[in-house]
């Protein structure tokens, strides 16, 4: 039995139908976890030594109405990612903080807060991290247009459309060149 | 934290300054010349690289994505087509393999020479930054010979590389790496024994083993804390499982004068491996051909990929959707964790005039933090 296989099954056993656990290939495991299970989840792998916070991020469904809220999880003894994701509405989204598990959330939660609008519950610090004065609906959302906020904010226009549509010339005759 | 008095003073690093490469700011709270608190200030060097490539095809991100970092940019290019060729399953020729371990291992070189150049210009030894950077130019020049490019080099794509190396690449790489060979000599006297080095730098800034564990870090500075983790060996990712080297595990204390030293010796182990990597290399195709670049899809899936890069375990996790275009691309870049948590716990208590040594010793690099 691989790692892989091991954590698979312990993972299975103590999370039972809640969690559908996949090996991706080798040194990645990735358990699609339900929203309230995601803290237990990081409580169990930290303590059984996913020592490592390696990164948090979002992924944004805009068709499905849902934010997918992905937890990468080391560990120097099995040598192995856990991947937790999870996912959660994408209107009004909370979710609950992880910093009590894991201290290094800190910094990526309050980029997630600022880039999509995640409300991380509990969080002490969800103030400016990245950005200065925003005010309008997250950056990194898929319903954002970098080119209409440009246009918007610094008054440029798109050349692209004048620079590719040509003028329409009158017919002069075959020879003249146009 | 010791509480923040009316009185104590209030000081700004950067940002714009030696200790860190690129701009970031640190905002610090000081009773005389000791560190209270103090606090990352970010923002200054955000390009929204995250959103820019959700905007472009597959291939066009090759040119965007290495802007990342200037220092080491070509993780980035070759994490990117890891990525893509996980997902599409495709085998990549073997010559260019063994190009890309080249390109790696040479980046890692001059990320070095400007890391040792770093540390002693914020100690004060301004002579030793001359040479690294004047020797950094070298391998510059060849990557010049090889991509066109001295810092972006644009080089690596889908499949493999852009093109092969020139005639007579190989040799003059050679002569390169024996120069540097000899001049590590010149760098151990003139810095690495230096006894003002050894005095400011021992003991100072310390990030033993269970901190380094807590904290995330990785790279030469959690191997500098006696950790002997390196991903190359880990989890080899392209071929590095083919050659011999060593991860030199013979400073553990977790201080300044650890960490420098730990590349010191992985700077010798990098020459041996481009060393290995030119004496076996296979010949034939370097990339596979694509069809039309701009209809390129990549299949629906998810991927973490990740590398050692010169400042630690640097990654990406890419979804695609099975279009033309990347449906998301976050960097995990190994700033975000030595740059921030990490120096809100370590700095505390320590003096204010080591502060832009220990900032640079962890090797912080603001662009692949913020993106």
């Amino acid at each position: 039995m691989t790692v892989e296989e091991t954590i698979k099954k312990d993972i299975e056993t103590t999370f039972g139908e809640l969690v559908r656990v996949e090996i991706e290939r080798k040194h990645r495991v990735r358990a699609y976890t339900p929203r309230n299970m995601v803290l237990p989840m990081l409580a169990y792998l930290k303590q059984r030594g996913f020592h490592q916070f390696t990164l948090l991020t979002c992924v944004d469904w805009i068709k499905d109405g849902k934010f997918e809220l992905v937890y990468n999880l080391y560990s120097l003894n099995y040598n192995v990612h856990v991947l937790i994701s999870t996912k959660i509405n994408r209107d009004k989204a909370t979710m609950p903080t992880a910093i009590n598990v894991y201290e290094m959330a800190f910094d990526y939660e309050r980029e997630i807060h600022e880039m999509f609008g995640v409300e991380f519950e509990g969080h002490p610090r969800l103030d400016e991290f990245l950005l200065e004065d925003w005010k309008g609906i997250p950056p990194m959302r898929k319903d954002f247009d970098t080119r209409k906020y440009v246009e918007e904010k610094y008054g440029m226009k798109d050349l692209t459309k004048e620079l590719f549509t040509r003028k329409e010339q009158p017919y002069r005759g075959p020879g003249s060149n146009g | 934290m010791g509480k923040i008095r009316e009185f104590d003073f209030e000081y700004f690093i950067g940002p714009a300054h030696p200790g860190v490469t690129g701009n970031m700011s640190y905002h610090i709270w000081a009773e005389g010349d000791t560190i209270l608190k103090i606090e990352p200030n970010l923002g200054y060097l955000h390009r929204g690289f995250e959103k820019l490539v959700e905007q472009r095809h597959w291939i066009k991100n090759f040119p965007l994505i290495l802007r990342i970092c200037v220092p080491e940019p070509d993780v980035n290019e070759v994490l990117l087509a890891m990525a893509v060729e996980e997902l599409n399953e495709i085998d990549v020729p073997e010559r260019a393999q063994y190009i890309r371990i080249i390109v790696l291992e040479l980046a890692r070189l001059a990320a070095y020479l400007f890391y040792f150049g770093g540390v002693a210009g914020a100690i004060g030894l301004y002579t030793i930054p001359q040479w690294t950077i004047g020797d950094r130019d070298y391998i510059l020049d060849l990557f010049e010979e090889l991509t066109g490019g001295r810092v972006y080099h644009i080089y690596q794509t889908i499949g493999g590389v852009r093109r092969d190396t020139p005639e007579g690449f190989e040799e003059r790489v050679l002569k390169v790496l024996d120069y540097l060979e000899e001049r590590l000599k010149d760098y151990d006297k003139l810095f690495f024994e230096h006894p003002l080095f050894l005095k400011r730098t021992k003991g100072i800034g310390i990030v033993d083993k269970d901190t380094a564990l807590r904290f995330s870090v990785t790279g030469p500075n959690l191997r500098a804390a006696g950790v002997n983790y390196d991903v190359r060996k880990q989890e080899p990712y392209l071929i590095y499982d083919r050659f011999d080297f060593d991860v030199p595990d013979i400073y553990r204390d977790g201080d300044v004068y650890s960490r420098a030293m730990q590349r010191r010796l992985e700077f010798a182990e990098s020459i041996r491996i481009i060393r290995q990597a030119i004496d076996k290399m296979p010949g034939g195709a370097v990339n596979i051909k694509i069809r039309n670049p701009f209809e390129y899809r990549v299949r629906a899936g998810s991927t973490y990929v990740k590398l050692e890069s010169s400042k630690g375990e640097y990654g990406f996790y890419v979804v695609s959707d099975g279009g033309v275009l990347p449906y998301r691309l976050h960097v995990r870049g190994p700033s975000f964790s030595h740059g921030l948590q990490l120096v809100r716990h370590i700095a505390e208590g320590t003096n204010i005039a080591d502060i832009s040594m220990i900032l640079f010793s962890l090797d912080v690099c603001p662009p692949d933090a913020e993106r």
